[in-house]
């Protein structure tokens, strides 16, 4: 697909190359064997968030949150996707972000992920583009985030003057109540 | 009982033993295209050596020598003797076809129609790396399986008629094609199997849709219900419209202009009242037509997960001969109903709670054999495990006519634990009290040893069946004729009965089988006492919580009504009834789980999905029991640490070992215990004397001095001390030993074999609490 288009549009694909790369600061000739990620970015309160695209299953407009009891308060309760049961999980709870969600609040969007065998749908405010990054743009998470916060994210990139910060899905999707 | 044991074995090992033989000769093709594939190559050895094993079990011992000339074949060739070789691949297919012959008429006299010695020979044969001679077997052992094919079930008969016909028509030709031939064609069709293998994961799938076509299904059925609502109004209007057309018409010169308006709607009223009864017509016999599909769809996908218990009993005989043997009592087990048939899920979940209460008939039910002779019962205890449906339920009930359930002692030991109070105990029936077993770690036994009495008690069964399996429990005894336990279950997990109530604005489903009854209750029936609210109910009182504040909900704001729905749950001898704010109804549920992410939650079992595609979440009764006891400030036993009411607990070690004394000592640190030591009987008894308090002894047995066994009885002769539980931990396991620690009086026996931390410890806790 990529080697078509660069049959194509050779001279315009350079371009876009040389362009990265000299934002990437990296040296033209590697360019062509570096490793990307797809992130699908996605804003939670006024703050850009991200996902890697390899574990989103789905996206949901419009859903119904059944609430659960007894479960911890960032998990909002389960929806019905074609029946099967996934739960749900408020991600401004878990980012610690001021913006605490109720249950009837509409305009928000779900992201279905899967982790590790772990399948929940974290509600965001807004979903966004598909971005491809280079692995190596990558960062670890700030340094200044508290613990708390600080876990709950896997990385950072820099993009369009933004840092987007990369959720861990592994520590948000880990499961409830299994030593129980 | 024992012709009944071999047939059942015989059975699993079929069962068993195709998986094995599929394995096998998918293998060999395998093997063809790549001779040195190790680790099928291991497989395959395993595979036969497993066979080998599992035949010489059930006593099939053609199957188990000629197994064994596989492996044989196989080590060879798996340290490099010899190569798999394409030539070997018919003798690897007429010994396993052989095995399967073997396997199908397991307990019939076949020699006549195979000859399992010069088999056995031609793989030797092979087994010796004498290619050459195996090459020219082949042809002359051909009619082999043909006769044998002539015996099997009817199928394979005129299969075998099929396969003999064009054999003396091809002969002519050349004697050495023509047999491979009709061969080549028998393994064919004996491919097409009656069993397909499907991962559990793709039928759970299946099922999930399929819940989701009757959802679709029922939204269909009212659907077809609106439209007839839709197709009424239409058809009153279409009179009504006629009525005023009728009366219009007389009036000409009014409507004037009008009238060709009035024709218009004239055509339109008809047309509307027409299509929409044929479009009603239509619909209603679609929607019925694609009910009883859907309803067959249902039926005959559980189906598919159904599977008869004897899949579960067949291990049975073996384990309790186990457990006999390990008592020293004389045990038949008698098996009945196997082919009573159960979904998978749940037969995945009965094998525990089965082998506990069987466990427990052996040790607690059935006497020993002196015992029995003295009462003049039969040497032989029988146990009895039966399996029946009964409506949309199995009842599985397993009895012994053993010594059956003493309610006195039950009674003194539940006072003595703390389960009930002295006058408690006094007021409570026979029946309630043999219901105590159920308690959390409970036991009658008058010690604990390794295998019954530690974690495994029937608090353990109750929560499987009545948590897991959402069924119920129920114990029937009578002293020294027997007990019998009753398991009453869904006959599948997915589907259950189910009380829907409405809390906080919130639909919940509350199990049935758990459900006592369903009251209104005038509010000033509710008595206030001691801050509790009760009510009473056929002479007994019965403790009022709100389920909201059980499931931590607010309260809903509207008006209460007058009356109080309340839902009364029995629970393992408990009561209890929940305030909800209405009932909704009572309905079949399809029970899913909350999902990948929520492992396990308080209070809630599950969740389903109702008709018009809502969820709503299946409580969870064991939890809501004991939460709710727990509010009550009745606490359920085990969920208190004897620790936060009175402060740290003390233990006095009694051990001459140096390393185990403070093995010990860390093990009881580590849990917040307060450790004493004493380096041998008697220092222990003078400290104990002395006044040290404690709450418990835990003593080796053999030291100098005084002995673990002189410890115990000396402890327990002395009224100021008796109450203190004795932990004997020892190396010392024949049976008299224990049985002297028993005499002695100690109230737990661990063998240092089967010591570890946690054992002490729970063994501890339990006597201490």
């Amino acid at each position: 697909m990529r080697a078509q288009q660069y049959d194509d549009a050779d001279e315009q694909i350079q371009k876009i190359l040389r362009e990265r790369a000299a934002s990437l600061a990296q040296a033209e000739s590697e360019e062509q064997a570096v490793e990307t990620r797809g992130l699908l970015l996605f804003l939670v309160g006024d703050e850009t968030y991200a996902v890697d695209v390899e574990h989103v299953r789905e996206i949901v407009n419009g859903f119904t949150v059944t609430r659960i009891p007894c479960v911890p308060s960032h998990v909002l309760g389960v929806i019905n996707v074609r029946g099967e049961i996934v739960s749900v999980v408020d991600l401004a709870a878990v980012l610690g972000s001021a913006s605490s969600r109720t249950l009837e609040q509409e305009e928000s969007s779900g992201i279905i992920v899967r982790f590790d065998e772990v399948t929940a749908m974290l509600v965001v405010d807004e979903i966004g583009d598909i971005i491809d990054v280079p692995t190596a743009s990558i960062e670890p998470p700030l340094s200044s985030l508290d613990r708390a916060h600080a876990e709950m994210v896997s990385g950072s990139v820099y993009q369009d003057g933004r840092l987007i910060a990369i959720v861990n899905l592994g520590r948000i999707l880990q499961p409830v109540g299994e030593s129980a | 009982m024992v012709e009944f044991d071999r047939s059942a074995f015989i059975q699993k090992f079929q069962e068993e033993a195709t998986e094995y033989l599929q394995r096998l000769n998918e293998g060999v093709i395998t093997l063809e295209g790549d001779p040195k594939n190790r680790e099928l190559i291991d497989q395959m050895l395993r595979d036969a050596h497993t066979l080998k094993g599992s035949s010489r079990m059930v006593g099939l011992l053609d199957i188990s020598d000629i197994a064994h000339r596989l492996e044989d074949i196989m080590v060879k060739i798996r340290d490099g003797e010899m190569q798999f070789d394409p030539s070997m691949s018919d003798s690897f297919f007429e010994a396993l076809d052989a095995i399967v012959f073997l396997k199908d008429n397991a307990g019939k006299d076949v020699s006549e129609q195979i000859d399992v010695p010069s088999l056995l020979d031609r793989l030797a044969a092979v087994a010796s790396g004498s290619p050459s001679e195996v090459s020219q077997v082949p042809p002359s052992a051909e009619p082999q399986p043909a006769p044998s094919a002539a015996a099997a079930p009817a199928p394979h008969e005129s299969q075998a008629r099929q396969t003999s016909e064009p054999e003396p028509a091809a002969a002519a030709p050349g004697p050495q094609q023509a047999p491979a031939q009709p061969a080549v064609e028998e393994k064919l069709q004996t491919r097409t199997q009656q069993t397909v293998r499907i991962r559990t994961e793709q039928v759970d799938r299946l099922l999930n849709l399929v819940s989701e076509v009757v959802i679709s299904q029922i939204k269909a059925e009212q659907h077809a219900r609106d439209l007839r609502v839709a197709q009424a109004l239409a058809n009153d209007l279409y009179q009504a419209w006629r009525r005023v057309n009728a009366s219009l018409a007389f009036d000409v010169q009014h409507v004037g202009a009008a009238s060709d308006d009035l024709g218009v709607i004239d055509e339109m009223v008809t047309e509307l009242k027409n299509r929409m009864t044929h479009m009603l017509k239509e619909y209603s016999d679609e929607v019925s037509r694609a009910s009883t599909v859907v309803a067959d769809l249902q039926e005959h996908s559980m189906a598919i997960r159904m599977l008869p218990v004897s899949t579960v009993f067949n291990a049975f005989p073996r384990a309790v001969r186990d457990l006999a043997r390990q008592f020293k009592k004389e045990v038949d087990l008698v098996i009945e109903g196997g082919d009573t048939e159960l979904d998978k899920k749940v037969l995945e979940e009965i094998n525990d709670p089965l082998i506990h209460i069987m466990r427990n008939a052996v040790d607690h039910g059935i006497e020993p054999v002196e015992k029995r002779r003295e009462l003049g019962k039969p040497e032989k205890g029988t146990i009895r495990l039966a399996a029946r449906q009964e409506g949309d339920h199995i009842v599985i009930e397993i009895s012994d006519d053993g010594a059956g359930i003493d309610p006195a002692a039950v009674k003194a030991a539940a006072v003595r634990k703390g389960y009930i109070t002295e006058s408690e105990a006094k007021s409570m029936s026979d029946r309630e009290a043999t219901y105590l077993i159920f308690e959390a770690g409970f036991s009658t036994s008058p010690i604990i040893t390794e295998i019954s009495g530690r974690g495994v008690g029937m608090d353990v069964v109750r929560e499987f069946i009545v948590d897991k399996l959402k069924g119920s429990l129920d114990v029937e005894s009578r002293p020294g004729e027997g007990t019998t336990f009753r398991l009453t279950i869904p006959l599948t997990l997915a589907i259950i009965r189910a009380l829907l109530v409405r809390v906080s604005g919130q639909v919940f489903a509350i199990p049935t089988a758990s459900i006592e009854e369903t009251l209104r209750i005038d509010p000033a029936e509710v008595i206030k006492a001691e801050g509790r609210e009760v009510i009473r109910r056929q002479r007994r009182t019965i403790p009022l919580v709100h389920l909201r504040d059980v499931l931590g909900l607010p309260a809903d704001e509207e008006a209460e009504t007058r009356k109080l729905p309340v839902v009364t749950i029995g629970f393992s001898g408990h009561r209890m009834g929940f305030l909800v704010d209405a009932f909704v109804g009572e309905q079949q549920i399809v029970i899913k789980t909350l999902g990948s992410h929520l492992k396990h939650v308080d209070n809630v079992a599950g969740v389903t999905i109702l008709g018009a595609g809502e969820v709503v979440p299946i409580l969870n009764v064991p939890d809501l029991m004991a939460n709710a006891r727990r509010m009550t400030g009745k606490t359920a036993g085990t969920r208190v640490k004897p620790a936060e009411e009175r402060g740290p607990r003390r233990v006095l070690i009694c051990e001459d070992s140096f390393t185990t004394r403070e093995l010990e000592r860390s093990i009881f640190e580590a849990a917040g215990y307060v450790v004493e030591t004493a380096t041998d009987g008697a220092a222990g008894l003078t400290k104990l004397r002395g006044g040290l308090q404690v709450d418990a002894v835990v003593t080796d047995v053999q030291m100098p001095n005084m002995t673990g066994f002189e410890l115990t009885r000396a402890i327990k002769s002395d009224d100021a001390l008796k109450d203190i539980p004795v932990i004997i931990v020892t190396s010392l396991e024949r049976e008299e030993e224990k049985a002297e620690g028993i005499d002695a009086g100690a109230d737990a026996y661990i063998t240092k074999s089967v010591f570890n931390q946690d054992t002490l410890l729970d063994t501890v806790e339990r006597l201490i609490r």
